[in-house]
Order: C-alpha cells, then structure tokens, then sequence
C-alpha cells in the first residue's frame, strides 16, 4: 500500500511523479484539459495496481510502469490521432498544415496534399502583402509584368511594367482571401481521408 | 530483406496482435460498463493480447472520438477516480460486425492451417 507512513513511500511517490511528468512533457501538444484527463487515468492505473500487489517496494513500482510501456511510446499513440482529429475541423492554417506534415510522413498522398496547403497559402500570402503593400508603397510595390515573367512585390527592372496600378489594392486582397479560405476547404476535405494507422496484415474489417 | 527474414516473425507477432486488440477491448465492453484496468484484467485473462498496458488508454481515447464507446469519471473507494467506458449504439454496431468478420475470417485460417499442423504432430 502507498500509505503516507510507510518509509518508502515518498520516494515511490516521486518515481510515481516523474513517470508522469515524463509523459506529460511527451503529450505536449494536446489541449490541457485533454493532458490532464489522461493523467489521471494513467495515475489512477499505477495507484490502483500498486495497491493490488500488497506491500509496495521498489522492484513492485519498478515492474508495474515497465508493464504500462514508456511514456515516450505511448505520448505518439494518443498525439497522431488528436492532431489529426482537431485538423480535420480546424480553420487554422498552422494546424491545418501540421496535420498534412504528419501525413505527410507516412504516405506519397499525405505528401502531395502537404505541398498543395504550402503552395496555396504561399500564393494567397502573396496577393495579400501585395494588396496591403499597394496601399502603404504605391511606387516601390506593384504587379509587374516583363515579357516572359510576372511577380508582385518590388522591381529592379527597369522594363517592367506595372499592369494592374491601384488594382492590385482590391485584386490582391481579395484573390489573397479567396486563396487562404480555398486552401483552407481543400486541407479539411483532404485530411479527412487520412489513414495514420499503418495497414496492419491481420486487420479483419 | 534480409532482416525481415531473421527479426520478422517478432515483428508480424505483433502486428497480429495490435490488429486484434481493438476488436478485445470492444468486445469486453459488451455486456457491461468497465474502466481500463478492468479491461486489462479481462484481456489478460482472455488472451495475451496486450504487449504493454499503456496503448490501450490511446485506444480507448480514438474509439471515443470515433463514437464507438463514451465515458464518465466516477469516484471509487480507493480515493482515485476511475474513468468507466461503455458502448455506444454505433459502437454495438459496429463491434457486432467486426466480431461477424472475425470470427469468419478465423475459421477459413484455422482450415487453412489445419493440414498443416496435423502433418507436424
């Protein structure tokens, strides 16, 4: 028993602690309130065992948590499915692309799509600063078009000629929005078909 | 290649494992409410299915984001509070069919290994 008048106990109670702190630190990336639910489940399963096994010593606390796993093992478990869970219906971009990397560790597909989210919020980023940039540094700002090229930004080439002037305000700002709210439906649409779990031979569904 | 040869078998062992355990912790959870030691000790008393205790909790954590089982904290004698789980409807369902699958998908093994494991007695 992990009675407060045994002399071992507070040095069980510390091992207790650290294993939890080792797997808190591991989950980080979860919602708190989600951490902390798993923590008392998990705390609640050492005490519970501890109690089982009678006297409580070292070589007891030792072999209950080598039984429970590593927490560096089982943080991952709970993480890939939680992440992915809040990408799917996230409006995030941040989130939203970390939940396409995750994938994109583990299939061609998940990589592709990882692609398309950078690309499409780096181009509606683009027309966004363009828009803005317009309006704060009319003569250094533009949308340029030389034979062969075309670029928003600055120019130093003098042959380049600005096409949309004062257009690019409302053209940038709203193709930029259109391209961050497209980018963000094709990442939620796309995740959706997210299979993290590796195809295991004997799965019988 | 080479090493799929010498460390595989280990290796499959587990993947059987891991594909199975899903299938165990519904199933426990058919007839009545338990909290994951309980599923545990069922587990354990059933099969050898668990490898370390500590991937069930993940488990039981995505069945219920997926809507399979639903829990509810509830304080227990021993001061700590246990985290009891049960089915859901979609969860029967659900469990009822990969049982079907199962137990169809043993059989056809069992006959196919059947011959083989006699000739070696």
């Amino acid at each position: 028993m992990l009675t407060p008048n045994t002399p071992h106990s507070d040095r069980l109670q510390t091992r207790i602690d650290a294993y939890l702190m080792r797997l808190r630190r591991s989950l980080g990336e979860l919602p708190p309130e989600e951490v902390a639910d798993i923590l008392q489940e998990i705390r609640g399963h050492i005490l519970e065992r501890a109690e089982a096994a009678g006297e409580m010593t070292d070589e007891r606390l030792v072999a209950i948590l080598q039984a429970l796993g590593r927490p560096e093992d089982i943080a991952p478990l709970y993480q890939a499915e939680a992440l992915m869970a809040r990408a799917r219906t996230s409006y995030s971009p941040t989130l939203l692309l970390r939940g396409a990397l995750r994938w994109a560790m583990l299939s061609v597909r998940g990589f592709a799509i990882f692609l398309a989210g950078l690309v499409g919020y780096g181009i509606a980023l683009g027309f966004l600063v363009g828009g803005f940039g317009k309006i704060v540094a009319p003569r250094q700002i533009g949308a340029w078009w030389t034979p062969g090229s075309f670029s928003i930004g600055t120019t130093t080439n003098p042959a380049a000629h600005d096409v949309l002037g004062w257009w690019l305000v409302p053209v940038g700002l709203a193709v930029g929005a259109i391209g961050l709210v497209a980018t963000t439906w094709l990442l939620r649409w796309a995740l959706g078909f997210a299979k993290l779990r590796r195809a295991i031979p004997a799965r019988v569904t | 290649m080479q090493r799929m040869a010498t460390d595989g078998s280990e290796n499959w062992e587990s993947q059987v494992r891991k594909g199975w355990l899903e299938l165990a912790i519904l199933a426990s959870l058919w007839s009545e409410k338990l909290y994951g030691l309980d599923i545990l000790r069922r587990l354990e008393a059933g099969s050898d299915l668990v490898v370390a205790e500590g991937t069930i909790y993940p488990i039981l954590n995505r069945l219920k984001r997926d809507g399979l089982i639903d829990s509810k904290w509830v304080e227990s004698e021993g001061g700590h509070p246990r985290k009891y789980y049960w089915l859901t409807a979609a969860g029967r369902r659900r469990t009822l069919s990969m049982a079907r699958h199962a137990s169809l998908f043993l059989g056809r093994i069992q006959e196919l290994l059947a011959p083989l494991l006699s000739e070696e007695e």
